[in-house]
């Protein structure tokens, strides 16, 4: 199944900001954004921790409907879904 | 009523809003939290604007480092409160409002007294623990919060409506980790003007408000992308419901 991933502000400088994956049906979430993610270190790092669980502030997305990231996890993908990851930005 | 001074002032925005709406621009109050990079903006644009009374929070002195973005002060100010120099440049800018400025660090303690009986708080801090802060006493008030934030050539922008839209703690349930955040003054620019359009076209009843979503600018790129936001039946501020606390 091909599905769109979208990383915004500083996870798309460092990861890019669109693709689209080929990925076997059913694929997690959270794994089809580790998989894309783990192609840079410092991006991967940005988004997961040492553990490769989601840091906190992540915001996930799935069809513009917020995913938590304990749901990331077991939300299974379906052809042509758009994943969006971004970060809150805090300056002011 | 309108003077006849503000009539001519204001002509050309009376032809949108109509002196209706002008009035109602003059009658508000807006408590603005923060007088930096998106505080400066957006404090200009609702002084010329002619909402009637602005009260401005800052704790900080100017700094050289700050003249790249925070377009109220200048190099002259360097070493002076922030409160001070804002309060001057927005008396001359608009003499007709009135300008209150508070030279203090917003906390538990003294929030609710600083925020007052102001008609809504635009966001314009540096930070997340005080922007938890200033979203709870807008819960608590009923009072919108007009939520801005940036970094580099990004920013995101939120107008929270208590009791009809998720509050900043649904939207963002984690701060990010504390930084010296690299930013070019355009982008708080750009960010401070969505937050001052939002809260002008609040007070005068007009347009479509960002309620329940968020704006994302993209600089690098020139892209506004909106996300649908919705109330977290699990936030611990706001829980999901509304003033009369009933799930929506």
């Amino acid at each position: 199944m091909k599905v769109t991933l979208r990383f915004f502000a500083r996870f798309g400088e460092l990861l890019g900001k669109n693709r689209v994956v080929d990925a076997p049906e059913n694929t997690s979430l959270a794994d089809i954004v580790r998989d894309a993610a783990s192609q840079n270190g410092e991006g991967y790092g940005s988004i997961f921790d040492e553990q490769g669980k989601f840091r906190d502030y992540v915001i996930l997305m799935r069809n513009g409907k917020r995913v938590s990231a304990a749901a990331a996890e077991r939300t299974a993908l379906s052809e042509g879904d758009e994943v969006a990851v971004f970060p809150p930005v805090a300056g002011g | 009523m309108l003077s006849q001074n503000e009539r001519e002032r204001y002509s050309r925005q009376i032809l949108l809003f109509g002196e209706e709406g002008q009035e109602r621009l003059k009658n508000a109050t807006i408590f603005i939290a923060g007088a930096g990079g998106l505080g400066s903006p957006v404090s200009i644009y609702l002084a010329v604007a002619g909402v009637g009374r602005i009260i401005l929070v800052d704790k900080d002195a100017v700094e050289r480092t700050n003249l790249n973005r925070q377009i109220l002060h200048y190099d002259r100010d360097i070493g002076r409160k922030k409160t001070a120099s804002a309060e001057e440049k927005l008396r001359a800018i608009n003499p007709d409002i009135t300008v209150e400025v508070l030279d203090t660090t917003i906390d538990e303690t003294n929030v609710h007294e600083l925020v007052g009986n102001a008609d809504g708080i635009v966001d314009a801090m540096d930070n997340f623990p005080t922007r938890y802060l200033l979203n709870r006493v807008a819960l608590k008030m009923g009072i919108p919060l007009f939520h801005g934030a940036i970094r580099g050539l990004y920013g995101q922008a939120t107008t929270v409506l208590p009791g009809k839209t998720a509050c900043l703690r649904c939207v963002f349930p984690h701060p990010p980790p504390k930084e010296v955040f690299p930013v070019v003054g355009v982008t708080p620019g750009f960010i401070g003007m969505v937050q001052a359009t939002e809260v002008v076209k609040y007070l005068v009843g007009t347009g479509e408000l960002l309620a329940n979503r968020l704006l994302l600018w993209d600089g690098e790129r020139a892209v506004v992308e909106e996300i649908a936001l919705e109330r977290d039946p699990s936030c611990e501020v706001c829980g999901g419901k509304n003033q009369h606390g009933d799930a929506p």
